[in-house]
Parts: C-alpha cells; sequence; structure tokens
C-alpha cells in the first residue's frame, strides 16, 4: 500500500490543474509560440524554443505515465532513440547506409512502431513491478540497450553512431531550415499533447488512472490491469518515439551518447524540474533545461553545466516537490484566496 | 428453510486458503440461494474477509471448489468474475482518490462492458448510468467532488454504488456499516433493503444490528470454519453465537 501514496499525491495535483482555464490557456500559449519565431532570433527558434519542444515531447512521454499511471520510467529516452536509430538504419543518404534506400515516408512510420512496440515491451518485462523496483528495471533496460548499441558496429555503427540523417523534405523545404523544423516539432507536440489530454478522459484513460490509485479494486471492477498497464507504456512509446525522430533529425543524425545514462537523466529532469502534475509540466521543465543549457557556458562555465543544472533541480524540488507547476499552483491559489480548493493535503 | 429447486446462486465446496502454516479459512461448504441475503458474522481473524477474497478471486483457493450459478469459477482470475457480475465492496474503501465521484462510477459502469480499452469518449449511455448509480446511493449532488475530498459515510456509499455498476447478480458488502454515524446507518439499512432480489446480497457485519434484519440466513464463523448457520431467530438464542460474541457485540 505504502507506494501508493506517491502516486496518488501526484494523481492529486493532476487534479488540481485539470480545470476550465486548461484548454484556453493550451491554446493562447500556442498561438504565442506560433508568432514568436516573427520577433525573435532564429537562433532562440531553432536552439531553445525547437529543441525544448522536442525534449519536450520525450519528457511528456514520461510525464504520462508518472502522472496518470503512477509508473516513472527511465526508459523513455532509450524508446526515443529506438525510433531515432530505425530511421537512421532505414533511410538514403545516412552515413553510413545500413539497410539505407527507404524513404522517408516509409522509415517514419516505422521507426514510431519500432519504439510504439519498444514500449509495449518495457511495459510487458516491468508489468509486476512497482516504485523503485520499476525505476531500477526500467533504468536497467535503457543502459542494455544503450550499451547493446554501443557496441554492436553491424547494424548500429556502435560508438559512432550514424550521420547526415537530414529529415524529410515538407513542402518541398529542407527540414535543416529553422521554421520548417520549428514549426513540424510545435505541430506534433501539441497534436501529442492534446492526445494525451484526450485519452485520460476516455474509458481507457480513466482505466489508467483508476489503476494509479487502486489496482486491486480496478481488476475486481473487470479490468484487466496488466494489459491496461502495458497498453499505456505502448501509448508512451508513441510519443517518445516521435521526440527521437524529431531529436534525431534536428542532430542530423544519432549516436549511443545521445540515449545513454546521461540523456535518460536529463529527461527526468526536465519532467521533474517541471513538475509531474499535467503534461505541460513536461515542457516548461524541457525548455529551464534548455536555456540553462544553452546559456551555461555565458553565465559560468561550459563544463559546469551539470553542477548549474544540479543545483537548479534541488533548488525546485526543495522548495516544491511537484516542480514548477506546483509552484505557479500555489501562487495561484495564494492571489486567488480560495483555501477550500487544497488538492496536495487531502488525506492519505 | 425455503425449497431452492433451482442452482444456488454461491456454492463453496470445502473451500480453504492456508497462508504458510495459518489456515486463515479452513475448510468451508456453504450454499447460497439465488435472491437470498446471507450475512456473514464472526470476531475478527474468523476469515471472513479472507471468504470474501477467495470468492472474488484475489487469490486462489489452495482447497476446495467455488461455484457461482452452478459454474466452477474457482480458477477465473478476478477481473472475469466481475464480468460474470460479481460486485464486491471492501472492508476499508478502495476508491480512486484522484478521480471524481463521477469518473469513479464511469470506471466501474465500463468495467463491466466490452470495449475496456476504449479510445472514444464515454457514452451518453454510460454517463446517464453513473448518474443514475450515484442518486441510487445519493451522491448525485457531489458527482465533481474528488473522492479524497469525500467524508466517511459517502466513501462508503459510493463503494456500494461501483460494487452495483456491473449489474451484479451476486453482490458482497464487506462490513458496509464500519464507522457510520448513527444517522447514516439506517440510510445504509434502507439502501440494502431496497435492493431488489433478483441481486444476491451477502453481507460481512460485526453489526448484529444491521446484519440481522436483513439476513434470511446467519453464518457464523469463528477461527477460519463455519461454527453455526440459520435464520436470526435461531442464531440469536445460539449458545455458541453467544459465547463467541459475548463481550464483544451485544454487550457494549
Amino acid at each position: 500500500m505504502s507506494e501508493r501514496t506517491g502516486a496518488v499525491r501526484t494523481g492529486l495535483a493532476a487534479r488540481g490543474v485539470r480545470s476550465a482555464w486548461v484548454l484556453p490557456a493550451s491554446l493562447a500559449l500556442l498561438a504565442v509560440l506560433l508568432v514568436l519565431p516573427a520577433v525573435i532570433p532564429p537562433f532562440f527558434t531553432a536552439n531553445i524554443l525547437g529543441r525544448a519542444i522536442v525534449f519536450g515531447i520525450i519528457a511528456m512521454s514520461m510525464t504520462f505515465l508518472a502522472t496518470y499511471g503512477g509508473f516513472v520510467s527511465l526508459a523513455q529516452m532509450m524508446v526515443a532513440g529506438i525510433a531515432g536509430y530505425t530511421v537512421a538504419v532505414l533511410v538514403p543518404g545516412a552515413v553510413p547506409s545500413i539497410v539505407g534506400g527507404v524513404p522517408y515516408a516509409v522509415a517514419i512510420p516505422l521507426g514510431l512502431l519500432a519504439a510504439t512496440a519498444m514500449g509495449l515491451l518495457v511495459g510487458a518485462i516491468a508489468v509486476r513491478t512497482q516504485g523503485i523496483y520499476l525505476l531500477m528495471i526500467t533504468l536497467a533496460l535503457a543502459v542494455g540497450v544503450h550499451l547493446f548499441i554501443q557496441t554492436n558496429i553491424a547494424w548500429f555503427n556502435g560508438y559512432e553512431g550514424i550521420r547526415n540523417v537530414v529529415g524529410p523534405e515538407i513542402l518541398g523545404l529542407p527540414f535543416r531550415n529553422t521554421y520548417v523544423f520549428y514549426y513540424t516539432a510545435l505541430v506534433v507536440a501539441a497534436v501529442l499533447y492534446a492526445m494525451v489530454l484526450y485519452v485520460v478522459r476516455t474509458p481507457f484513460g480513466l482505466a489508467l488512472q483508476g489503476i494509479r490509485d487502486n489496482v486491486r479494486r480496478v481488476n475486481a471492477l473487470g479490468y484487466h490491469a496488466a494489459l491496461h498497464r502495458i497498453a499505456a507504456f505502448g501509448i508512451a512509446g508513441f510519443i517518445a518515439g516521435w521526440g527521437g525522430l524529431l531529436a534525431t533529425f534536428y542532430n542530423i543524425g544519432i549516436s549511443p551518447g545521445t540515449i545513454g545514462l546521461g540523456a535518460t537523466v536529463n529527461i527526468l529532469v526536465m519532467a521533474v524540474i517541471g513538475g509531474l502534475g499535467h503534461p505541460i509540466g513536461a515542457f516548461i521543465g524541457a525548455l529551464i533545461f534548455v536555456v540553462f543549457d544553452t546559456f551555461a557556458a555565458d553565465l559560468y562555465d561550459r563544463d559546469r553545466f551539470n553542477t548549474l543544472i544540479g543545483a537548479i533541480f534541488l533548488a525546485i524540488v526543495l522548495v516544491s516537490p511537484d516542480g514548477v507547476l506546483g509552484i505557479a499552483r500555489r501562487l495561484g491559489r495564494l492571489l486567488q484566496r480560495r483555501p477550500a480548493a487544497q488538492p496536495a493535503e487531502a488525506p492519505r | 428453510m425455503q425449497a431452492a429447486p433451482q442452482v444456488p446462486a454461491l456454492a463453496l465446496h470445502g473451500v480453504g486458503r492456508k497462508f504458510g502454516a495459518l489456515a486463515a479459512v479452513g475448510n468451508v461448504t456453504l450454499s447460497v440461494a439465488a435472491g437470498e441475503r446471507r450475512a456473514v458474522l464472526g470476531p475478527n481473524g474468523a476469515g471472513k474477509t479472507t471468504l470474501f477474497n477467495l470468492i472474488c478471486g484475489d487469490f486462489p483457493p489452495t482447497s476446495g471448489r467455488v461455484e457461482l450459478f452452478g459454474q466452477d469459477i474457482t480458477a477465473l482470475p478476478p477481473h472475469h468474475r466481475a464480468r460474470s457480475s460479481v460486485g464486491r465492496t471492501y472492508q476499508t474503501s478502495l476508491l480512486f482518490n484522484g478521480l471524481s465521484v463521477m469518473d469513479n462510477l464511469v470506471i466501474a459502469v465500463r468495467g463491466a462492458k466490452p470495449k475496456r480499452f476504449s479510445l472514444a469518449l464515454p457514452s451518453r449511455e454510460d454517463s446517464a448510468k453513473a448518474i443514475a448509480l450515484a442518486e441510487r446511493v445519493r451522491l448525485d449532488h457531489l458527482l465533481e467532488t474528488e473522492v479524497a475530498q469525500l467524508s466517511h459515510g459517502q466513501r462508503r456509499q459510493l463503494e456500494v454504488g461501483m460494487a452495483l455498476a456491473c449489474d451484479p447478480r451476486l453482490l458482497m458488502l464487506d462490513e458496509p456499516a464500519a464507522g457510520l454515524s448513527p444517522v447514516e446507518r439506517p440510510e445504509l439499512l434502507k439502501l440494502m433493503r431496497d435492493l431488489p432480489r433478483s441481486i444476491t446480497l451477502i453481507v460481512i457485519e460485526h453489526d448484529m444490528d444491521i446484519a440481522l434484519p436483513i439476513a434470511d440466513v446467519v453464518t457464523v464463523m469463528k477461527d477460519g470454519d463455519v461454527v453455526v448457520e440459520g435464520p436470526p431467530a435461531m442464531i440469536e438464542t445460539d449458545p455458541t453465537v453467544q459465547a463467541i460474541y459475548l463481550g464483544h457485540g451485544r454487550a457494549h
């Protein structure tokens, strides 16, 4: 029973966020992000906003599982990498060419399929674990796949990885174009974000939240909770897959380093900084992370980025265990002075 | 007792469950007729809840056979049993604390139907049924309230509402009156009395004032076995039961 308390907490937090203004706020944010590139330099558009959106997608796949299922999976960066590697192995022009010759229109769906399948596999392997054990088993899977890819030359070109994966042309424009990349990432993120908000209102998503709060009761009501759980990991794999594809095109290639332990921890840091209470937290966390990642060199010292982000992580988690979202919520409550709404301090 | 030509709603044949060396349920054989109201009494540790768990499949019995309306369900996993119309509540409320009353009921309603993986929004029919259930357990004014905010009594009511969602033929209530206030008790009693006879009801209850008025037959358990079984009038005067309960139930 005790492992439930943490999950229930995030669940309550999720409930606190889900209110009438989520849809208007999301649409307003989308509108801002649509026009922002007109007023900021291209560097900011691609390297700050664009990159934050891509990482945000991968972090959101983790947030989705944690917020609505109560499962913290450390395998999401690896799952994203599966999509990236699948495409890199298949498409023409990649260096070295491993399979090659498969057009992007075919390779991209295959990459998403592979990530979904990997998500399902991770879910199936971890299906009986909760809490710290789930964390460990997903971490082990992430590290295992990373090491396998790093040492496999024939399929993944080992340590070097696969370069020159330039991405598809969209409306006749190369993916490398800052605005093509940015708006593609934005549309993908918006659709996936809307998908998550929709899914959690369906019977499938409600049952997933039921599993988070009380697995035994879900089973007693006629659900096969284990299958539900595995399916949720599949959905998270699909989301992470999109992030993996975009990251691969952004980096013009993929190497084992981008899906290793460091990258895995970065995703966790983003998700936690933003707050595991609502999917938007993943994007907020990713933006904060990317800003510091980019400007650490100017602010402090390039090589000390980890110290800096570690300190920020500590500061945020100490001040607000549910991340920036939690801070925002507390501020909002202070301003509104509505003592009735206190979701985080509910009994048990 | 009444002649019951039809198959019993529930039949246990020598059902037992051991946890290591401890026999939580020893060797229980009992039969509950369709439409019957059965109360299961017994001191703490008598194996009443374990018996419920065996019936609804939370874990399998180590010996014996469980039959539901003549069908052997001993090996069925719990979610299949729920689909074959067994509804139950729990001694300590097992609800979905992070969700609203409405969402809790919708989950319960959908659990009894096919397409549990559906990615379409809950249908109007599902919502209507959830609201009807809320009315039945008098929570319809709290549909959008988060379950974590409900009072203890309201949580018990929601428990019953969720157990009714699968249109159960067999409803099992585990100490429904536990912790209820003197005002809430008669309401619960009325709720149980109003259940149609198409529902077979088994109630675990410590409180004889709740159990005896509704029961057709009372089963008294102690140390994992059935000690006495009979109509309420007989149970009230039975010396064995008095020996078990004196100082516990009636005497306070």
